[in-house]
């Protein structure tokens, strides 16, 4: 053994012993400074679940809404605002449920709120129903016109601009400005109350925009004529021109 | 909330197209460039030397010890932007004792630890302890015992022993290429691994971080070595500094190859984000990396050194083209980061918009701090050059 520790050369036996060394600060540190209750339940602090536990409580979920206001939770559910909880507008009520009387909930009776979801902004989907607060009946809040809990517009929308206005936007500055909406679009009167129900037809076939844009179409000269036969024939038209705004790539 | 607003309103100014509210803001700002740069370095510094004692390139010997203290001094200063950026310096070891094995970023600590302790530090006790034994015996007061603690106390100087420390240097270097691969490459592939951005995720990245980092590392000690040997008063190696040149043109001709290769693939899949990557390349990162990048820090330093081993030009002409170069290249390499890490956020996930970079100029994460973290490893470099000279005179006979 004497034999086998002294043919050992000595740079080794002075790096093992700082290896060691390293080793050991790192077990004894590791030990020392990772939380008793890492790692019991998950890469992190049990105790960390507790923190937030005890955390206190805001909301309290709208079931317990529909305990008492059971009529309004049914007539919410039943609309267009079904998949909004009652705090969504409201705010956080755990306090209301605790003690009705003396916490009231929110009620927002401004023009600022309901605007957060239905300001026009190009980026929210087709459909959405969206409006220019500055221009849409400017001095009346909300609530005069529309049933929060059953959003359905109190009058059947005459233009299709009230719905899809990031459409219209974009057709109103395009060619196809002076074509009416149902020109292209055949949409049932019921679409207009129940629009995800009854969907408006589409142009289907090439045929459609050749009636203004084949090379033997009546028409005005200006507008832009192609041979039908050789104009990329295996394609729809939208799959490359988007007929609200044709101009664009 | 004011200063938020009033820091938000001149960047929505600038914003192009359609961008989600959270994209407004760079999160990874120029620390987080600076971090795969100085990175880079090290690994680039290390392969260098791994060459002259794995690769026997006899040349490059002049360069061997400084190569090995720029990398160790780049390493050192390495994690300080990420700390700076984190904001909590004193967490930092918690990602060491409770190491998360799922996380490539949780891991970093330990391919850093590896690198230091397993690699850096002890090739180059490795190499020095010879010396610093010498040293130790001819020195006094505290320059004695700052030798005699980092030797270890160790003693044995005989034939065997160098020759064993000599193997050991050795096995260590070849230990030691796969780790800078792993050390840098991981850093390539923190970026590579993040699917959901495009302009990072790709699997070349590792392979692209690593070329440039060997390009960028040759490049840092060509210019260490210009310009400290002639400080010192000392006769620049030319032999030397022409097969530094020639490894650095070999190295940027692959990274060349490597990012036409990710380019040409780039375009060739057309993917759904190619539209609003072109636009970013021709617009926002027209300069830095059209210009930059690609002319001053890649084509240019290219054509000069394969002009000047064509012609047969006198040294001093030499001299001043890989100089020129190397800083080309070091712009071009801190370009690449910057491009990389800055690019990578500046279009919107929708693929609709660019937003724009605003540099600060103070605070932890501004300009200044980073010229700070950046000026730190030659500090370090000029005291570990003190402590442990590189030179060849201060060799012991």
């Amino acid at each position: 053994m004497k034999n086998f520790l002294q043919k050992i050369p000595e740079q080794v036996k002075r790096l093992s012993v700082l290896l060691i060394v390293v080793i050991v600060v790192f077990i004894v540190a590791t030990s020392l400074l990772t939380p008793k209750d890492f790692g019991l339940v998950g890469h992190y602090r049990a105790s960390a679940i507790k923190i937030n536990a005890d955390q206190k409580m805001q909301y309290a979920g709208q079931e317990a809404c529909a305990d008492c206001h059971d009529d309004m939770w049914k007539t919410k559910n039943a609309g267009f605002h079904k998949n909004l909880s009652c705090e969504v507008c409201h705010g956080p009520s755990l306090n209301h449920v605790n003690e009705p009387d003396q916490f009231k909930p929110d009620k927002p009776r401004d023009r600022i709120f309901c605007p957060v979801c239905h300001e026009y902004n190009p980026s929210r989907p087709t459909g959405f129903p969206q409006i220019l607060s500055a221009s849409h009946n400017p001095r009346r809040i909300c609530v005069t016109c529309h049933n929060p809990h059953n959003p359905t517009p109190p009058q059947t929308p005459k233009e299709c601009s009230a719905c899809h206005a990031e459409i219209s936007s974009a057709k109103s500055v395009s060619s196809h400005m002076d074509i009416p909406c149902t020109k292209c679009h055949e949409a049932s009167d019921k679409h207009k109350l129940h629009p995800r129900e009854y969907l408006p037809t589409k142009p289907a076939n090439r045929e459609f925009c050749g009636q203004c844009h084949s090379q033997d179409a009546k028409g005005d000269k200006f507008i832009p004529r192609i041979n039908m036969a050789t104009h990329e024939p295996r394609y729809v038209c939208w799959q490359c021109h988007y007929p609200h705004l044709p101009e664009a790539q | 909330m004011e200063e938020l607003i009033q820091h938000l309103t001149p960047i929505l100014k600038e914003v192009w197209g359609y961008i989600f509210p959270n994209e407004i803001e760079l999160h990874w700002g120029i620390l987080i460039v600076l971090y795969p740069y100085l990175t880079g370095l090290v690994a680039g510094a290390f392969i260098l030397a791994s060459l002259v004692k794995v690769f026997n390139v006899k040349e490059l010997q002049p360069t061997y010890r400084l190569a090995m203290l720029t990398a160790m001094a780049f390493l050192i200063v390495a994690p300080l932007p990420l700390l700076a950026h984190l904001g909590h310096p004193e967490r930092a070891y918690e990602i060491l004792i409770t190491p998360n094995s799922t996380s490539a970023m949780a891991m970093f600590g330990f391919v850093y630890a590896w690198y230091l302790m397993a690699v850096l530090c002890l090739e180059i006790w490795f190499e020095y302890r010879r010396d610093i034994i010498l040293w130790a015996q001819k020195e006094t007061g505290i320059k004695k015992w700052i030798h005699k603690i980092i030797s270890l106390f160790s003693k044995d100087i005989s034939e065997k022993a160098i020759h064993f420390d000599k193997k050991w240097v050795k096995i260590i270097t070849i230990i030691g290429i796969p780790s800078a691969f792993l050390l840098h490459g991981y850093v390539g592939f923190i970026f590579g691994s993040i699917k959901a951005n495009p302009w990072w995720s790709s699997v070349l990245m590792p392979i692209v971080f690593l070329f440039s980092a060997i390009v960028s590392g040759i490049a840092m000690v060509l210019i260490l070595y210009m310009i400290i040997t002639p400080v010192r008063g000392k006769q620049l190696d030319i032999l030397c500094l022409d097969k530094l040149a020639s490894y650095l043109f070999y190295v940027m001709i692959i990274d060349f190859s490597l990012e036409a290769l990710d380019f040409v693939h780039r375009v060739y899949e057309s993917e759904e984000s190619i539209k609003i990557l072109a636009y970013l390349v021709s617009n926002k990162l027209f300069i830095s990396l059209v210009v930059i990048q690609l002319f001053m820090g890649m084509l240019i330093p290219l054509a000069m050194i394969a002009l000047i081993k064509i012609m047969k030009s006198p040294p001093d002409l030499k001299k001043m083209v890989y100089f020129i170069s190397a800083i080309l290249v070091q712009v071009g390499i801190f370009s690449t980061r910057w491009n990389i890490v800055i690019g990578g956020q500046l279009f919107s996930k929708s693929f609709r918009g660019l937003t724009v970079y605003k540099i600060t100029f103070f605070g932890l994460e501004g300009f200044f701090a980073s010229v700070i973290v950046f000026c730190l490893p030659f500090i370090l470099l000029y005291i570990l050059t003190k402590v442990l000279p590189p030179w060849e005179e201060a060799r012991n006979p």
